[in-house]
Parts: C-alpha cells; sequence; structure tokens
C-alpha cells in the first residue's frame, strides 16, 4: 500500500492534466464554432459556401504536420495575427498551452461540423417555420426549436471533438512544441517516453488514453442509437 | 378582409413536370373561402406566399389597409411581423414541447400566469385542455389538429390560413373539428383561407370557394353554385362531373325553353333535350351532367318530368370508396352514381336493360 502510493507520487500526472485542460477549452470553442457553421451549412446558401465547406474538412484529410506548420506561420511571432495576440495578452501564443488549444481545436472541428451540420438537417424545417409564424425571432427558432430537437447528435458530436481533441499529437508538437512542464500533452509525454526508454510510464499513459476514448465513443454511441 | 394579387414564376421550383406561373387575385372577407383545387395548382404556394414563408416576384397582400407585402413599394414584412396563423400540412407541432408548450408558443409576454390563463382559455374552446402535459406523439390525431389549431390562433392572428389541415382523419371527427373552428370564429370574426381538394371539405365549410387551376383563379362563388353548375370544362372535371359530351345543335324550341342535342363520343350518339342557349343549330356544344343527378329504373318510367328518357344496357359496376358508379350504354356512355343498396334493389349486373332520366336542367352548357 504504502508502495503503490510512493509510486503514485513519483508519476508525473502533468501531460494528463494539461490535455484534459486543453481538450476542455478547445471542445469549449468547438462546439459553439461548430454549431454555428453547421447551422450555416444546413441552413443557409451563400457564395463561397463549398470553398469554405473544404478549407473546414482539410483538418481531416491533411498531414497533422502540414496543419501545424500552417498554424505555426499564421500564428508565429512574425505573422499579423501572431503580433496581435502578443500585444494583447503580453505573450505570444506559440509554444504555449494555448497554442495547444488552437492545434487542437482546428483538428476537432471537422468532425463537429459535419455531425452538427447532420443534426441541424434533420429537423424538419416546417417546425422551423411554424415556429416563424408564431412571431419567433430567428434566433429564437434556434434556440427554442431547431437547438433543442438538434441536441442528441450535438452532445455526440461534442464528445467526439472531446475526445479528438483529448488525442491531438502532430499539429499540438509543431505548434505549442514539447515542452515538459508546460507544453508536454499526454500524446506527446507517450512519444516522449518510448524515445526515452521509459515504457512503464507510456504503457500507463497509453491505457489511460485508451479508456477514456473507448467510454467516449461507447456513450456516443449509446446516444446516437437511443435517438433511432 | 384580406386582398391577395399576386404573381410568381414557379418554373425553377417545380421542375419540368409542373411548369406554371402562378397569377392569382381574390379577397376573403372574415369567415372561410375554401381555396379548392388539384395538388400542384398552387394552392399551397398561394398561403406560403400570405404567410411570407415564399416571396413572390410581385403583387399586393395585404390585410385590411396593412400590406404585408408590395412589391411596389418594396415592402415585405418578415414572417414574424405579420401575424398570420397557419396550420401546416402536416401540422408541425414541436415535438420536443407539451401540449400546453406548443400552445403558449406562440403568446408574447414576461407574464407565466396570464400566458397560461389564454392558452387554458383556448385549449378549453377546442376541448383539449385535458391533453396539456402530454407531448404530440402521445396524442390522437384529431387531438393533434386541434393542438395546431389553438397554437395557431393563441398568437391573436389577424388571419389563418389551413393547408389541408384535416386530410388525414376520419369523416366524423373532420366534421366535428370544423364545427368548433365555426364555433369560435365567430367571435373571432377572422378570415380563414382553407386549402382543401376534398369536395365535400369544401360544401361543409366554405360560405365562399375559390377553384384554382394550373396557377389562375378559374372560378369563384358560394359552394354548390360553384359545384352545382359549372361553367366550363376545367371546373366540370375538377369538380367531379364525370358526364361531359361534345355535341351539336339540332333544333331549338323556344315555346319549350329547350334545344335538342345530338351528343357524340366513342362509342356512338345519342340526342338529348338541353336548356335553350344562345347557340344556332349546327353549332357545337360540350353538355356536363352530374353522375347523381341521373335517375336509374329498371322499366321505362312513364309519366315523369323529365325530358330525356334513355334506354341502354348496364356495362360495369364500380364500387368506390364513397359510392358506385354504373356505367350504362346508351349511345354515348354514361356514369351514373348510385347506392350499394340501389344496385341489390335493382339487381342491376354487366348487360342489364335499364332506363336513364335526366332532366334537361341537370344537362350543364359548358362555355368552350
Amino acid at each position: 500500500m504504502c508502495y503503490l502510493q510512493h509510486a503514485m507520487n513519483e508519476i508525473d500526472w502533468f501531460p494528463l492534466a494539461l490535455s484534459l485542460r486543453v481538450a476542455l477549452i478547445a471542445t469549449l470553442i468547438v462546439v459553439v464554432a461548430g454549431v454555428a457553421l453547421g447551422w450555416l451549412f444546413a441552413r443557409k446558401r451563400f457564395r463561397g459556401r463549398e470553398l469554405l465547406d473544404s478549407v473546414i474538412t482539410l483538418p481531416l484529410v491533411l498531414p497533422p504536420t502540414v496543419l501545424g506548420y500552417y498554424l505555426l506561420v499564421l500564428l508565429g511571432r512574425s505573422s499579423p495575427a501572431g503580433r496581435a495576440i502578443e500585444s494583447l495578452t503580453g505573450q505570444p501564443i506559440v509554444f504555449t498551452w494555448q497554442g495547444a488549444v488552437v492545434a487542437a481545436s482546428v483538428g476537432a472541428l471537422p468532425l463537429m461540423v459535419k455531425t452538427a451540420r447532420a443534426a441541424i438537417a434533420s429537423v424538419d424545417r416546417s417546425l422551423e417555420d411554424a415556429a416563424r409564424t408564431l412571431g419567433r425571432s430567428e434566433w429564437q427558432v434556434f434556440r427554442r426549436v431547431t437547438l433543442p430537437l438538434a441536441s442528441r447528435g450535438i452532445v455526440a458530436a461534442s464528445i467526439l471533438a472531446f475526445a479528438r481533441a483529448l488525442g491531438d499529437f502532430g499539429a499540438t508538437l509543431m505548434v505549442a512544441g514539447n515542452i515538459p512542464g508546460r507544453t508536454q500533452t499526454a500524446a506527446i509525454a507517450i512519444y516522449d517516453a518510448t524515445q526515452a526508454g521509459r515504457d512503464d510510464y507510456a504503457l500507463m499513459l497509453v491505457l489511460i488514453l485508451s479508456l477514456v476514448a473507448l467510454s467516449l465513443v461507447y456513450v456516443t454511441n449509446i446516444l446516437v442509437r437511443s435517438g433511432d | 378582409m384580406l386582398s391577395v394579387s399576386i404573381r410568381k414564376d414557379l418554373g425553377k421550383t417545380l421542375g419540368p413536370a409542373g411548369v406554371f406561373s402562378l397569377d392569382v387575385e381574390f379577397e376573403a372577407q372574415p369567415g372561410v373561402t375554401v381555396l379548392f383545387g388539384a395538388s400542384g395548382s398552387g394552392k399551397t404556394t398561394t398561403l406560403q406566399s400570405i404567410a411570407g414563408l415564399l416571396k413572390p416576384d410581385s403583387g399586393r397582400i395585404a390585410i385590411g389597409g396593412d400590406a404585408l407585402f408590395d412589391s411596389e413599394r418594396g415592402i415585405d414584412l418578415p414572417i414574424r411581423k405579420r401575424r398570420v396563423g397557419y396550420v401546416f400540412q402536416n401540422l408541425a407541432l414541436f415535438p420536443h414541447l407539451t401540449v400546453r408548450a406548443n400552445v403558449e408558443f406562440g403568446i408574447n409576454g414576461p407574464d407565466r400566469r396570464e400566458r397560461a390563463r389564454r392558452a387554458d382559455e383556448i385549449m378549453e374552446a377546442l376541448y383539449i385542455r385535458h391533453t396539456a402535459g402530454r407531448l404530440p406523439r402521445d396524442i390522437s390525431g384529431g387531438e393533434a389538429q386541434r393542438v395546431a389549431l389553438a397554437r395557431a390562433l393563441c398568437c391573436g392572428p389577424r388571419l389563418l390560413l389551413l393547408d389541408e389541415p384535416l386530410s388525414a382523419i376520419d369523416e366524423a371527427t373532420k366534421l366535428g373539428i370544423i364545427d368548433d373552428l365555426k364555433t369560435l370564429n365567430r367571435q373571432l370574426r377572422l378570415p380563414i383561407i382553407y386549402v382543401t381538394h376534398s369536395r365535400d371539405e369544401a360544401v361543409a365549410l366554405g360560405a365562399e370557394v375559390i377553384i384554382y387551376e394550373r396557377g389562375r383563379v378559374i372560378a369563384r362563388g358560394e359552394p354548390l353554385e360553384v359545384f352545382g353548375s359549372p361553367v366550363t370544362m376545367s371546373v366540370a372535371r375538377l369538380t367531379g362531373v364525370e358526364n361531359i359530351f361534345e355535341g351539336s345543335v339540332i333544333t331549338k324550341s323556344e315555346r319549350a325553353g329547350t334545344m335538342t342535342v345530338r351528343l357524340e363520343d366513342s362509342s356512338g350518339v345519342c340526342s338529348l333535350e338541353v336548356p335553350l342557349s344562345s347557340r344556332t343549330p349546327g353549332e357545337m356544344v360540350k353538355i356536363a351532367v352530374r353522375p347523381g343527378d341521373i335517375l336509374m329504373a329498371t322499366e321505362e318510367p312513364r309519366h315523369t318530368s323529365a325530358r330525356n328518357v334513355l334506354r341502354g344496357n348496364v356495362l360495369t359496376i364500380e364500387q368506390r370508396s364513397d359510392r358506385t358508379v354504373v356505367r350504362v350504354a346508351s349511345g354515348v356512355c354514361w356514369s351514373v352514381s348510385v347506392t350499394r343498396q340501389a344496385v341489390d334493389e335493382l339487381e342491376l349486373s354487366a348487360g342489364k336493360e335499364v332506363w336513364l332520366a335526366i332532366k334537361s336542367h341537370s344537362c350543364h352548357l359548358l362555355e368552350v
């Protein structure tokens, strides 16, 4: 017992805690942006719709390093966006844990947008029209009719987005780097531990991440099925 | 009063099968006005334009003096500001809300007690108070119709649009709802536009019927008048007249007030006494006779006021959902509607000799 406690104290929990924090914040961002974009794609026709759709889907098919490279260029200290963020917050965003949030968000967004779009498209439009004839504004129609009826799909999509953000590796490594105790997430720590021959530690993180991912996917499946 | 005068090109939206344009003009007073026509004739498009779900290319829609849409003045009120109650074909009840929440959905105002009171009042009037706590999936079809009506009426509309709302429920339930709606509207005095393709519903409901065909108003008036004496070929077809023949005027008798017309169809010829008109002998005419206006007998009727007594033979007997139609060859081929009981009592069967009696005033001359 005493030995176990000692072992537990020895273990570096920081990467897991960081991954959890990064994934939670990224999920919040992705849910808001994803639902808004999903609604836009499901309900509006506008110029450049197909192009926007393609750009948002890119992270799904690009090598994560390519995605990370773009983010690095876009948010780096010499880019306009990077400079703007730096002057606002007083620190650069690349090679910080906030940079990891950005990388995880961009990676998880396509999944969220596609699922939210399908969920919103499945809501009968005549229900929305009925709400409009009953004097409701577009925002109220969305909040009181569309969103509640699409909620099951959106919750399922959020869980998947969280799982995806939790496991981001390539883009995070490019944007946030591998700084132990600062930007080293669980996924990166596994790579690091394997390289350094700390196989026990790597195996522990692998098992924990696998268990979390399995539970999340399991819950999502149940959620989606029970809607049929 | 509602006044509508709109045009919309629907060629693109309906595809090649239904290429047509909507071009209609009518007014509707408080009370029920029925829009009657085949599916695809533009009835629903008209309702959607009035509610604001669809934008006409040009024209004007106004309630009283208030324009909802006016292409000339650039007015196009958003849906939520039109205060037009709309009962959708599929009812569109919110499946995630209780009956009460559905009914209260359109009521504005922060006072919850006041909202509940108004919802109670309208649910009471439509006899659905007992369903208030249930979800739409747990109520019957007739109750769902009443909930949709209550919801549309609850937000204080200036006009009520009903898009074939009763097509999915049985006759008795339907008539009950129609009665209750009429009773309710005695106080509300709303113009109610009711879209249907059922003749019986149109007759049961309407003080006024407007007949649509391919995006145009082709006739309007009291239901019995419009359905009873069709004036054009398309009205006759739409309103269920099955005996339409072409013929030529043979002789005219000013004194009797009739003229003799020789009818022709693919199976033969036959002459008929019809009401006098301005047509001259030799001119072509079209005659329509409703299947229900023909009397059938198995012996030659004597001493009858009917000017036309025709001898013929039964060809077929068709059992339809609401009546039996006997096809009889007597020069031309006639459709006669009779009851099931009459078929049995007259021992009708294919080949049997029968007599048809037709009053000359049941023979309608159609404008060609």
